[in-house]
């Protein structure tokens, strides 16, 4: 092409530089509002009532009446309530033209990683009954009651493990149980029941490991199935 | 309108590919030790409870319902799918392809089971979406190899937005979970005890972590700097800035390119996330981040550092091997 000659592809060229900046700057718009803080999957009562979001809420009143702001755990809990379902609503209507983007192009943004330190952690445990007696088979992150460990405390599983601690997970812990039941019913053919629960405790302060004076912990979500209808 | 011509000058900007090829090596080894991690898992996590899976998967994801519904061989043929375009990508046959195989395996695999995953599944298909439009095989690849009779090419040269790009999702992981972190344990004011106690729950902990009572300041100073690091992390977009335009840089911008804040906030980074690995298990989360921090480096600084290193391991290898010369005989 001599010098002097315009490029053919000139406009062409022009348009697409700026069709590319829109593309670009719409990515960043979509990824940017999905990204900004939101209560989601946090949008339930039951998880509301757990003691260590509870425990946020006795915290958090105490920090604004610490500031002169007249506010009761309960109060503070009921104004958050509201507030978060106004602000969902909102955000599931801005969000909505761009969810095939998410879904088809892998750009969710749910960054929420250790937002709070679950005070009241679950521990899962699993005994069989045989010999006329309990015996554990797994306890989580036990170094001698690992059955199943392998799978147990793969990542994928420890986080399945942690939801089903919640009451809301009811029904998938439930498929989880059956499932464990299933396999022990062909690992132990002695055994007559598995029993699978959550020690429940609440983490303890570093005055309170240093004493050896750690809170006492309770069993939760107690499931115990019969091996003989899995044989 | 002035901005607006600046944004798209900005994207505009081309550069060589060493960058960019990095990032492919690292975000394609990423998925490939992401889908391996998960091989051992595959008959109780990813199939249906008709075929030995735990619970029932329902339809599946997007792809998966488009190909039938979930079943066994369809599940090993995505992980087959997964594992080749991964090891393609580290190669750089055809990047942009198989990214997006990668991507579409990844996520049809890892949302099989929507409760046995976590935000390392978001974070490799995000970046897997990056690598689609990156055009990454210029260097350090088979087809530079094959094109040229070299494994580098220092000429051609590609478009930088990709890398920016990158860049810009680094920092919005940080700063959407930095402010978030609204709990007390967190927040400069209360005890600091957040990393303490998330150390002490046993789904995520490697090992027990109860010495850390003795250190219990260590980890507030941790708590602090993490929540510091990850808050202010878009600070960071404002010292590339300056480092790009130093003369007009105001104060803040100067600040920051004077404590060289991009190297300052990548080594912090780099040692979260290798702490992060060696004691809390939550799957290949940090190998994932770590492989979107060589967008924080233009590649002519790639090529400085590189530079570095070669010289000094020629002289490491100089000192080391004995002298050509003859030794002089005694007397």
């Amino acid at each position: 092409m001599a010098v002097n000659e315009p490029d053919p592809r000139g406009p062409l060229r022009a348009i697409g530089r700026q069709l590319r900046a829109v593309l670009i700057t719409a990515h960043i718009f979509a990824v940017f509002i999905l990204a900004f803080p939101a209560p989601s999957g946090g949008m339930n009562r039951s998880a509301w009532s757990d003691p260590t979001v509870q425990a946020e809420f006795v915290s958090w009143s105490a920090r604004l009446q610490a500031m002169g702001l007249e506010s009761s755990p309960e109060s503070l809990e009921e104004t958050l309530w509201s507030w978060a379902q106004s602000y969902m609503q909102r955000r599931r209507d801005l969000l909505k033209p761009f969810m095939p983007y998410y879904r088809y192009c892998g750009t969710y943004q749910t960054w929420r990683m250790f937002i709070a330190p679950h005070r009241n952690p679950a521990r899962l445990h699993i005994d069989i009954y045989e010999d006329g007696e309990w015996r554990p088979v797994y306890i989580a992150r036990h170094p001698q009651h690992d059955w199943k460990g392998e799978l147990l405390d793969h990542e994928r599983m420890r986080s399945a493990i942690f939801r089903y601690a919640w009451k809301h997970y009811g029904r998938s812990y439930k498929h989880f149980g059956e499932w464990i039941a299933a396999e022990a019913a062909e690992e132990f053919p002695e055994a007559t029941l598995i029993r699978l629960r959550y020690e429940r405790f609440r983490t303890p302060t570093p005055e309170q490991v240093r004493e050896e004076n750690r809170p006492p912990s309770t069993f939760v979500h107690p499931r115990t199935f019969q091996l003989e209808t899995f044989r | 309108m002035r901005a607006w011509r600046r944004w798209v000058a900005l994207l505009d900007r081309r550069e060589v590919g060493t960058t960019m090829a990095l990032c492919r090596i690292l975000i394609g080894a990423a998925a490939l030790y992401t889908i391996l991690n998960d091989v051992s898992i595959v008959t109780p996590v990813l199939l249906d409870v008709s075929e030995g899976g735990y619970r029932p998967l329902g339809e599946g994801p997007f792809l998966v319902r488009w190909l039938g519904g979930p079943s066994k061989e369809l599940t090993f043929g995505l992980i087959a799918a997964n594992i080749a375009s991964s090891v393609a990508l580290i190669a750089g046959v055809l990047p942009r392809v198989m990214a997006l195989v990668c991507l579409q395996a990844h996520i049809a695999v890892a949302d099989l089971n929507t409760q046995a995953g976590g935000s390392y599944d978001e974070l490799l298909s995000n970046a897997l979406w990056l690598m689609v439009f990156a055009r990454s095989d210029t260097t350090l690849s088979l087809l530079c190899r094959l094109r040229t009779g070299r494994w580098t090419d220092r000429e051609t040269l590609v478009p930088a937005w990709p890398r920016y790009l990158l860049m810009f999702q680094l920092l919005l992981v940080y700063t959407s979970t930095g402010t978030q972190k609204l709990s007390t344990h967190w927040l400069p004011g209360g005890d600091l005890g957040a990393l303490y106690y998330i150390l002490l729950q046993p789904s995520w902990s490697r090992f027990d972590m109860s010495w850390l009572a003795w250190v219990f300041p260590v980890t507030q100073a941790a708590t602090l700097g993490t929540w510091l690091f990850e808050v202010f992390a878009p600070l960071l977009l404002i010292a590339m800035w300056g480092r790009s335009d130093r003369v007009k840089a105001g104060p803040l911008r100067r600040l920051l390119c004077r404590i060289e804040y991009r190297d300052l906030f990548a080594f912090f980074g780099v040692m979260m996330h290798l702490t992060i690995h060696a004691v809390m298990e939550v799957g290949p989360f940090s190998v994932i981040s770590l492989a979107f921090y060589p967008a924080l480096w233009h590649p002519d600084e790639w090529a400085r550092m590189a530079r570095v290193i070669g010289t000094a391991s020629r002289r490491s290898a100089a000192t080391s091997s004995p002298s050509r010369t003859p030794d002089r005989p005694a007397g």
